[in-house]
């Protein structure tokens, strides 16, 4: 009798599972930082995802068919809580995961994902190893540090420096890899790295680097590095205060608000970054749309980068047209030249780190200047 | 030529060894008292920068954004002693420690949820960025600044301690509280006096602070903290004395093992300073200049 009553329970359990919440609703689950240290990165994305999100949904979903559901948890910017949260999110029956804005929490995540079969992209984060250490339902969904770097220095050959000298920090990978790859493949198209220098992330104190800069000699051409805040403005300031003019290149880190209020101790600097909004531009009409809506102007390319991610999101379960997880895994894999507001976006072809359009802009009197946009050739670009 | 570069480097060990000074010093002052290491101190900071920060957006001309950011910074500190610190005074000291813990996780996450997740920059007059030269050395305006600002609070600081009777009456707390309060003075105004001053001296860094990054936001008192705990450990808790010597030892540190470091061990900076901190307390284990008589916690 027992036996038989417990038959009948996990009958109606396997019934009730089998009984899927809304027949055709997407499912993505959201396990990214609202707190802590990746916070600054990942609430702007989520902001331009959700109102993508929102379009999609007031037109009856994607394709007309598919309406998205959303479930978002906070994964404080711990590695260890966006595993867990990366499998509550599975356990709900997310059909697709985003993850944070950087590699190591994605790949704590993409363990989880991966074995379950369900594909996860993150935000924006940017090394190149990313998807080559989780598998094949991994991606990301920002210009890799290795395509900035190239960017760039193919940009310092063009500006005739021939020595440069790098700063990194070890502790982050973006922060130690991306001018790494700068000095490879700086070095292969004839430049020469002096030397390589190092801070610590949030000491905000370079006065010993910059005496070091400041006292060698030969002097480099060009000084790299991917320092952001509130290291760049602090490393820029004392610098400069030290009276060394050398130029310098940075990445999307310093494309903030910050870097521009800075005057004339940035002018010149010439940085990578995911996005320009040109005249005319499908970025141009992003961010007057974004305006109207919240009575502000982005203050950050992660709003459209968040924004894009739904344009991927939308075009890869269009062409799956089916929300089966295996199907959108396929879907993004197959993404060719996809038109984003940031740019065309290729997922067809790479290993989930997209081919996408990186802008260099140079700081002419507090305000952009486009130096170039595009892809670099891909000879051109160092292996992860 | 190189002992040009050695002055240069012994000059930013002095304005780094400052700020950190001020931190240690602001942990000691209420560390002294009632035995608390305030985590919450970094917390304090990111306050005066918002305060400094709104102020300017409001219209306010620099030197008085920063009169506000200090008056802010020693309200919050008072508000903090009278809303999470009075209710456990007295407790066990990991009780106190997990409390400014809390404190300070609060105030982060409604910084990030109510103001801000991303840094708000901070236009600072481009006069402090200026460098004053003096022979061959150069001394950008903010390590200029911090070096004074150091020296006239510890000045200050001494004045206050040996000439007021409020200052008498915390050199007394830090002794023996029980027989103050047997003399009359009352707990509450101590115990004020002290978070007050660690409000103040939490605001002068965090100015220094934001000068240097141009930027808030709401992690922003999560390094420095743990800098003022480093320093305040090897000067000797509890002793004021003590937390500026630690500041000094811990700039002087940095900034010489990035100076000299071989470029192959530079990545390691930060392990070699932590070795060399605990090389000190394996000697002096109570810390530089400890107290004669062990802290009652």
């Amino acid at each position: 009798m027992k036996k038989n009553k417990l038959l009948l329970i996990s009958g109606a359990f396997a019934l009730l599972a089998s009984v899927p919440a809304m027949a055709e609703d997407l499912v993505i689950g959201l396990a990214t930082a609202q707190t802590g240290g990746l916070a600054p990165y990942d609430q702007p994305n989520l902001a331009g995802l959700q109102m993508k999100i929102d379009e999609i949904n007031a037109a009856g979903g994607i394709a007309g068919k598919f309406p998205i559901k959303t479930i978002i948890k906070d994964t404080r910017s711990d590695s260890a809580q966006t595993a867990l949260v990366a499998q509550e999110l599975v356990d709900a029956g997310a059909q697709l995961i985003i993850t944070p804005c950087d590699a190591d929490p994605s790949i704590a995540a993409g363990m989880i994902t991966q074995g379950a079969g369900i594909p996860a992209i993150s935000f924006c984060a940017t090394t190149p190893t990313l998807p080559l250490a989780v598998g094949d339902f991994m991606f990301s969904n920002y210009p890799a540090d290795n395509v900035q770097a190239a960017m760039l220095a193919a940009h310092a050959i063009e500006s005739g420096y021939k020595t440069a000298y790098i700063l990194t920090s070890p502790d982050s990978a973006y922060t130690l890899k991306l001018p790494q790859y700068f000095g490879e493949a700086f070095t292969a198209k004839g430049g020469t790295v002096l030397g390589e220098g190092t801070f610590s992330m949030g000491q905000q104190d370079f006065s010993a680097e910059v005496t070091k800069i400041a006292a060698m000699d030969p002097k480099p051409d060009v000084i790299m590095t991917s320092a952001y805040e509130p290291d760049f403005p602090a490393f820029v300031r004392q610098l400069r205060g030290a009276g060394v003019m050398t130029p310098i290149l940075g990445s999307d880190g310093i494309d903030s608000p910050t870097t521009f209020g800075l005057g004339d101790l940035v002018e010149g600097v010439v940085f990578s970054t995911a996005g320009h909004a040109t005249a005319g531009s499908p970025l141009e009409a992003f961010n007057a749309k974004w305006t109207e809506k919240t009575g502000a102007a982005p203050d950050t390319i992660y709003i459209a980068n968040g924004y894009d991610l739904g344009n991927i999101i939308e075009a890869a379960v269009t062409a799956a047209d089916s929300v089966d997880p295996a199907a959108i895994r396929d879907g993004i894999a197959n993404l060719e030249n996809l038109q984003g507001v940031t740019g065309p976006i290729t997922y067809k072809g790479t290993i989930g780190m997209p081919l996408r359009s990186v802008s260099l802009v140079r700081i002419k009197a507090g305000d952009r200047e486009l130096v170039a946009q595009g892809q670099p050739d891909p000879a051109d670009i160092p292996a992860p | 030529m190189s002992m040009d570069i050695f002055l240069q480097q012994l000059l930013n060990a002095l304005s780094l060894g400052g700020t950190y000074a001020l931190l240690a010093l602001g942990l000691a002052v209420v560390f002294s008292i009632i035995g608390l290491i305030n985590f919450a101190h970094g917390e304090l900071m990111t306050v005066t920068g918002y305060a400094i920060c709104f102020a300017l957006i409001w219209g306010l001309p620099f030197p008085l954004a920063v009169i506000a950011g200090l008056v802010v910074a020693i309200a919050a500190a008072l508000l903090m002693e009278r809303i999470a610190f009075r209710p456990v005074r007295g407790a066990s000291g990991t009780t106190l420690l997990l409390t400014s813990f809390a404190v300070s996780a609060i105030l982060r996450v409604l910084f990030q949820n109510i103001i801000s997740a991303r840094p708000i920059p901070v236009s600072i007059p481009s006069s402090m960025s200026g460098v004053v030269t003096i022979g061959p050395l150069h001394l950008g305006m903010i390590q200029l600044i911090s070096i004074v600002v150091t020296l006239v609070m510890l000045l200050g600081l001494n004045l206050f301690l040996h000439r007021t009777m409020a200052g008498r009456a915390m050199r007394a707390a830090s002794e023996d509280f029980a027989v103050l309060r047997l003399m009359g003075i009352r707990a509450n105004f101590v115990v004020a006096t002290a978070f007050a001053i660690s409000g103040l001296l939490a605001g002068v860094a965090g100015l220094l602070w934001v000068a240097q990054r141009g930027s808030v936001d709401p992690l922003m008192g999560a390094l420095p903290v743990l800098k003022a705990f480093i320093a305040a450990i090897i000067g000797g808790l509890g002793s004021l004395s003590g937390a500026v010597a630690g500041g000094f030892l811990l700039g002087f540190i940095e900034v010489i093992l990035q100076a000299y470091l071989p470029d192959s061990l530079l990545p390691y900076r930060d392990a070699f300073a932590i070795l060399l901190v605990i090389a000190v307390l394996l000697f002096r284990p109570q810390g530089l200049l400890a107290r004669k008589t062990l802290v009652k916690l």
